[in-house]
C-alpha cells in the first residue's frame, strides 16, 4: 500500500499536498487558534490601511454649490496633514490596493505566489517614492496645501444658510488634530476613547498607532532576518575563519542584554524618529537569526542535493541563496513571527520610557500619558491594544511552530 | 534506574570521536544520540575517556570533580576574550555616539567663545578630567597637518561664513585635540596672514597648552617636583594672552614668547615610532577605561562625582532581592504547573492551564503594573482597594518602626512589583517546561520505560522530569542578567531605586561611566549565566562530561 492510497483511507479525497509550503499551509490550517490570530492580523493590516476612510477630520464626500469633491482622498498625500513616511506607505496602499485586490483576483491559481510578493512589491515601491518624497522633489506623491478645516467650514456654511453636504468619516477627527477644550477628557459620545493631555482623539491614536506597531514589527524584524542570514549563511557555508570571527561576535552580541543596548542607543540618537527605533531594534536582535541560520547550513551544507548542485558547476552564490537559504528558512520564520511580538512590544516599551518617536501616535506613549495622570481610558485601550496584537502575532507563531515540525504531524 | 546510566552510552570511546573521524564502531551505529547533544551544546561534549562503572564510587567522583575544575577554568579562560570583545562593542556605541556632556551644545551661548572663557574652561577642565578630550579607540593625533588645523582655525572667528553648527564641532575639534596641536597652532600664529586667524590661534595655543598634573596622588619627593613643575609652567603659560582689541604692540610681545617658549620645547612633540604607537593605543578613552578597569575600578560618574561601584553596591541590593525573589517565585510555580500541564495533556484543565499562561505570556509588564498601581494602590479612585503603597521601597518613616516592622514594610511595597516581575517570566518558564517535557515524553526511552510496566509516576518523576528539566536550566542563563536590567521597566513604574532606574536616569544624563559599568556588570552576569546552566546540564544529565 502505498502512501497515497493510506492517506486517502484516512483523510477522504484529498490527495496529498506536493510542495513543503503546501505541506506546513495544510498543518497551519488545521490550528484553530492560529488560524483565527492570522484573520486578526490581517483584519489589523486592513484596518491600519483604511484607518483614513474610519477616522479623518475630512470629509469623504463635500458638495457645496454643485462643486463636489473628496477631501479625504484629496489630502492622503498632503504633507502638512501626514508628516511621517509610515502614513505615507499605509496611505498608497489605500489608493492601490483595488489594484492589488484585482491583482489577487485574477490570478486565482497564483494567490498564493503572488500574496506572498504583493507586500514586497508595494515596499519596494514605497522605497523608490521614499528619498523623492523626503526631499521634496518633483513627485507625485509630495504636495503641500493647506488645510482645511471643514467643520468650521461646514458651521458657517450652515449659518449663512447655504447648502452644503458633507459625509465624514465615523470618527471626524485627526489623530494630530488638538483641542484644548477637552484635554484629559473621559469617553463620551463625541469621543469614543476619550482624549489625551494635548486634547487628542484617543480612538484617532490609538487607530493609527496600528500602523506604527505593524511597521515597526515588520521593518525591524525584516532587518534583523536581513543581517541574521546573511552573517549566519556567511559562517555555517564557508566556516573555518570566518565562521570564528562571527561565532564570536554572535557570542559576544548574545551577552550584550538586548534591551540594554537598545535603550542605550535609543537614549544616544538625537532627534530620534520611528525609523530610528525600528533600525536600532533590527540591528542588536540579528544574533539568534545569525546562530538558527549557521545551524541550519552547516546540516545543508553536508547534504548531497548541495554538493550535486556545486558539481554542476553553479556559482556558490546561486547555491547558497537558490538551494541553501530556503531550506534554511523554516526556524527562521518562526523566530520572525514571533519577532514581529517582540518588537511590539519592545517599541510600545521605548515610548513608555519617552524614548520613542514623540511625533507619531505610539499606543506606549499613550499608557505612559495614562500613566503620569492616573487616567484609566489612557491606560486601558492603549494596553489592551499592545497585548491583542502580542498576543495575535504569538499565536501565529506558534501555529506556524507546531506546523513546521515534522514530529508533531499526524 | 536513574543513577544507573545505560551502558552503552559509555561503552564507546567518544561519540564525538567516532562521528568526526567515522570510525567503524559498530556500536556507534546504535548509539541513540540525542540531537540535543550533538548541536545544542557547544561547549560539552558526549564522551568518558573509560568507563566510570569500572572504578569505584569514590575515584569516579573525584575524577569528575577534577575534570569539572578544569573544564570551569577553561571556560574562564575563553570568557576574557568575549568580555574584551563586550567592552569594545559597548564602548564604541556609547562613546561614537552624538551629544556629549560637558560640551559647548550643553552649556549654550554658541558664539561667545572668546567673553564666556570661564565656561568653556570648566568644560575644558571637565572634559579633560574624565578623558572625553580623548580619542575613543585609537588615537592618530600625532598625524594631524598644518592644514586641517588651519581650515579648522578659519572656521571659528564669528565672521567666518560657516554654519553655526560646523563652528561647534571645529571649536570642540581644536579643545578637545588639545595637547597635541601645539606645533600646529605654533605653525598657524607664525604663517597665518590674517590677524583675527592669528589671533584665535593664540587663544587655543594659551587653553591647550594647559597641562594635567602628571600625578594626582604624589607621594615620593620626585612626583610632587614633577607636579609642581607643570602647574607652574601651567600658571605661566596661562597668563599669556591678550584681548582682540588689545593693542597690536602687546600683541607681538605675547606672540613672541609662545615663539620662544615654543622653540625650547620643541622636542615634546617630536615622537619616536614606540612613542607613536603607544600614543595609537594608549593614550585613547578605552585604554584609559580598561587601566582602570584592571583596578576594578569603574570610574567616576560624571553627574554626581561619586564612584560608580559604591553606588552599584548600594544599588544592587534592592536590584537584587527584587530579581532573586521573582526568579525564585516563578521556577517554584513555574515547574510544577510545566509538569501538571504536561502530564494531562489535552484535557481540560491542560487547555485552560495553557492558554491562560499563553495570556499571561503576551501581557506587557508595564501595562500590568500600570494597572495595578491605578487600582491597587493608594491613589487609586476605589477607596476599597487601596491596599499597597504608590511605589518606592519603603514609607518614609520606616526608620522609626521595629526591624521586623521594617521588613514588612518592605515587603508590603515590592508585593505589586514582585508580582509584575514574577508572572511574566512564569509564564515563559511554563511553557518551556511543558514543551519540554512533552517533548521527553514522546521520546523512545520513555514508551520502553512504559513497556516495561513502570508507574507514571516513576515514568514522569524519575525518566522523564531530569531531561525535560534542560531547557528551563538553559533559560537561567538569560534571567540572570535580568538581575540587572531586566527590571527597567518595572524600576521606573514603582519608583524603585534599583540598578534598572539607575540605568535609565544614567542613560538620559550621558552619565558615560554608569552605562557602562552597568553593561560590563550585566555582561558578565550573562556569561556566568551560560556556564551555570551549562554546568547545571552536566548535573542533570549524567552522559554529558566535561571536557
Amino acid at each position: 500500500m502505498n502512501y497515497d492510497t493510506e492517506t486517502k483511507m484516512m483523510e477522504g479525497p484529498e490527495p496529498p499536498p506536493a510542495t513543503y509550503a503546501a505541506i506546513v499551509w495544510q498543518q497551519f490550517r488545521k490550528n484553530r487558534p492560529a488560524v483565527f490570530g492570522m484573520w486578526c492580523v490581517i483584519i489589523l493590516f486592513l484596518l491600519a490601511t483604511f484607518a483614513p476612510l474610519i477616522c479623518m477630520n475630512q470629509p469623504l464626500y463635500f458638495a457645496s454649490n454643485g462643486r463636489v469633491s473628496f477631501p479625504v482622498f484629496q489630502s492622503l498625500f498632503n504633507r502638512n496633514i501626514w508628516e511621517n513616511s509610515v502614513d505615507i506607505f499605509f496611505n498608497l496602499l489605500l489608493v492601490l490596493s483595488p489594484v492589488y485586490l484585482l491583482g489577487l483576483f485574477l490570478a486565482k491559481g497564483h494567490r498564493l505566489w503572488l500574496g506572498a510578493r504583493l507586500p514586497v512589491l508595494h515596499f519596494l515601491l514605497f522605497l523608490c517614492i521614499l528619498p523623492a518624497s523626503i526631499f521634496g522633489w518633483k513627485n507625485p506623491l509630495y504636495i503641500q496645501k493647506p488645510i482645511i478645516q471643514y467643520d468650521v467650514l461646514l458651521q458657517n456654511a450652515h449659518e449663512q444658510g447655504r447648502n452644503v453636504r458633507a459625509i465624514f468619516p465615523p470618527i471626524p477627527y485627526h489623530y494630530r488634530q488638538t483641542n484644548p477644550n477637552i484635554s484629559g477628557d473621559p469617553p463620551s459620545r463625541q469621543h469614543l476613547l476619550g482624549a489625551d493631555k494635548q486634547g487628542r482623539d484617543v480612538f484617532a491614536r490609538m487607530l493609527f498607532g496600528t500602523r506604527i506597531s505593524l511597521t515597526i514589527g515588520v521593518v525591524a524584524v525584516s532587518i534583523y532576518v536581513a543581517i541574521g542570514i546573511i552573517f549566519g549563511a556567511l559562517a555555517g557555508y564557508f566556516g573555518g575563519m570566518i565562521d570564528l570571527v562571527i561565532s564570536r561576535l554572535i557570542e559576544i552580541m548574545f551577552c550584550i542584554p538586548t534591551f540594554f543596548l537598545i535603550l542605550t542607543l535609543a537614549a544616544m540618537v538625537e532627534r530620534r524618529s520611528i525609523f530610528h527605533v525600528m533600525a536600532i531594534i533590527g540591528v542588536t536582535s540579528w544574533p539568534e537569526v545569525a546562530r538558527l541560520v549557521r545551524a541550519e547550513f552547516l546540516r545543508l551544507k553536508e547534504l548531497e542535493y548541495s554538493q550535486a548542485a556545486l558539481a554542476l558547476g553553479l556559482p556558490r552564490r546561486r547555491v547558497i541563496f537558490r538551494h541553501l537559504l530556503p531550506n534554511a528558512l523554516a526556524p527562521v520564520l518562526v523566530t520572525a513571527t514571533f519577532g514581529v511580538a517582540g518588537a511590539i512590544l519592545i517599541e510600545s516599551g521605548l515610548s513608555f520610557l519617552a524614548l520613542g518617536d514623540i511625533t507619531v501616535p505610539s499606543w506606549g506613549e499613550l499608557l505612559n500619558q495614562g500613566r503620569l495622570e492616573q487616567k484609566i481610558w489612557l491606560i486601558m485601550y492603549p494596553g489592551l491594544a499592545i497585548f491583542f496584537v502580542v498576543s495575535v502575532f504569538n499565536l501565529v507563531g506558534e501555529g506556524l511552530r507546531d506546523a513546521l515540525d515534522p514530529r508533531l504531524r499526524k | 534506574m536513574v543513577g544507573q546510566d545505560p551502558p552503552y552510552i559509555y561503552g564507546i570511546i567518544s561519540a564525538k570521536k567516532v562521528l568526526e573521524q567515522k570510525l567503524p564502531s559498530a556500536q556507534a551505529l546504535f548509539l541513540p544520540i540525542p540531537r540535543r547533544i550533538l548541536f545544542g551544546i557547544p561547549h560539552l561534549a558526549l564522551s568518558k575517556p573509560e568507563s566510570p562503572l569500572m572504578m569505584e564510587p569514590a575515584q569516579r567522583v573525584s575524577g569528575k570533580w577534577n575534570a569539572m575544575r578544569s573544564y570551569i577554568l577553561k571556560r574562564l579562560l575563553i570568557m576574557i576574550p568575549t568580555f574584551f570583545g563586550i567592552s569594545v562593542i559597548v564602548f564604541i556605541i556609547i562613546n561614537m555616539a552624538p551629544g556629549r556632556p560637558g560640551t559647548l551644545r550643553q552649556t549654550g551661548d554658541v558664539g561667545a567663545y572668546m567673553r564666556g572663557e570661564q565656561t568653556q574652561e570648566s568644560v575644558r577642565i571637565f572634559r579633560e578630567q574624565f578623558d572625553l578630550d580623548k580619542p575613543v579607540l585609537f588615537n592618530a593625533r600625532f598625524a594631524i597637518t598644518n592644514e586641517e588645523i588651519l581650515a579648522l582655525l578659519q572656521k571659528i572667528p564669528s565672521n567666518s561664513k560657516v554654519a553655526n553648527m560646523e563652528r561647534i564641532h571645529a571649536y570642540e575639534r581644536l579643545q578637545d585635540d588639545g595637547y597635541y596641536i601645539i606645533p600646529q597652532l605654533i605653525h598657524a600664529m607664525r604663517t597665518a596672514r590674517d590677524i583675527t586667524l592669528r589671533d584665535t590661534a593664540v587663544y587655543f595655543l594659551r587653553t591647550n597648552s594647559q597641562r594635567m598634573i602628571p600625578y594626582p596622588k604624589a607621594e615620593t619627593a620626585a612626583q610632587q617636583e614633577a607636579n609642581h613643575t607643570v602647574s607652574i609652567e601651567n600658571a605661566m603659560l596661562s597668563n599669556w594672552r591678550y584681548q582682540p582689541e588689545s593693542p597690536e604692540e602687546t600683541k607681538q610681545q605675547i606672540i613672541a614668547k609662545w615663539n620662544a617658549w615654543y622653540d625650547e620645547h620643541q622636542g615634546r612633540w617630536q615622537y619616536t615610532t614606540a612613542g607613536k604607537l603607544r600614543m595609537f593605543f594608549g593614550e585613547t578613552r578605552f585604554a584609559k577605561y580598561w587601566r582602570n578597569l584592571l583596578h576594578l575600578d569603574f570610574g567616576v560618574s560624571l553627574v554626581t562625582r561619586q564612584p560608580v561601584m559604591q553606588t552599584m553596591v548600594s544599588k544592587l541590593k534592592y536590584s537584587i532581592s527584587l530579581s532573586i525573589i521573582s526568579l525564585l517565585l516563578a521556577y517554584l510555580i513555574s515547574i510544577p504547573l510545566g509538569i501538571f500541564s504536561a502530564v494531562r495533556k489535552d484535557t481540560a484543565t491542560d487547555r485552560v492551564v495553557t492558554s491562560s499562561l499563553f495570556m499571561l505570556y503576551s501581557l506587557p509588564s508595564y501595562f500590568v503594573g500600570t494597572l495595578l498601581l491605578y487600582f491597587l494602590s493608594k491613589g487609586s479612585d476605589y477607596p476599597r482597594l487601596r491596599w499597597f503603597p504608590t511605589g518606592g521601597w519603603s514609607s518614609p518613616d520606616s526608620m522609626q518602626l521595629t526591624s521586623l516592622g521594617q521588613i514588612k514594610d518592605i515587603g508590603w511595597h515590592l508585593m505589586l512589583p514582585i508580582l509584575c516581575l514574577t508572572y511574566g517570566s512564569l509564564a515563559g518558564l511554563s511553557r518551556y517546561m511543558r514543551a519540554g517535557l512533552l517533548d521527553v515524553i514522546r521520546s523512545d526511552y520513555i514508551r520502553t520505560a512504559r513497556a516495561k510496566g513502570l508507574s507514571e509516576r516513576v515514568v514522569i518523576f524519575k525518566h522523564a522530569l531530569r531531561n525535560g528539566l534542560l531547557p528551563i536550566l538553559t533559560l537561567l542563563a538569560g534571567l540572570l542578567p535580568a538581575v540587572l536590567g531586566g527590571s527597567v521597566i518595572i524600576e521606573t513604574i514603582f519608583g524603585i531605586p534599583g540598578m534598572g532606574l539607575w540605568l535609565i536616569d544614567s542613560i538620559y544624563q550621558r552619565d558615560y561611566n554608569v552605562i557602562m559599568a552597568e553593561a560590563l556588570v550585566s555582561a558578565l552576569l550573562t556569561l556566568v549565566g551560560i556556564l551555570i546552566s551549562d554546568l547545571s546540564y552536566a548535573l542533570v544529565d549524567p552522559r554529558i562530561s566535561y571536557k
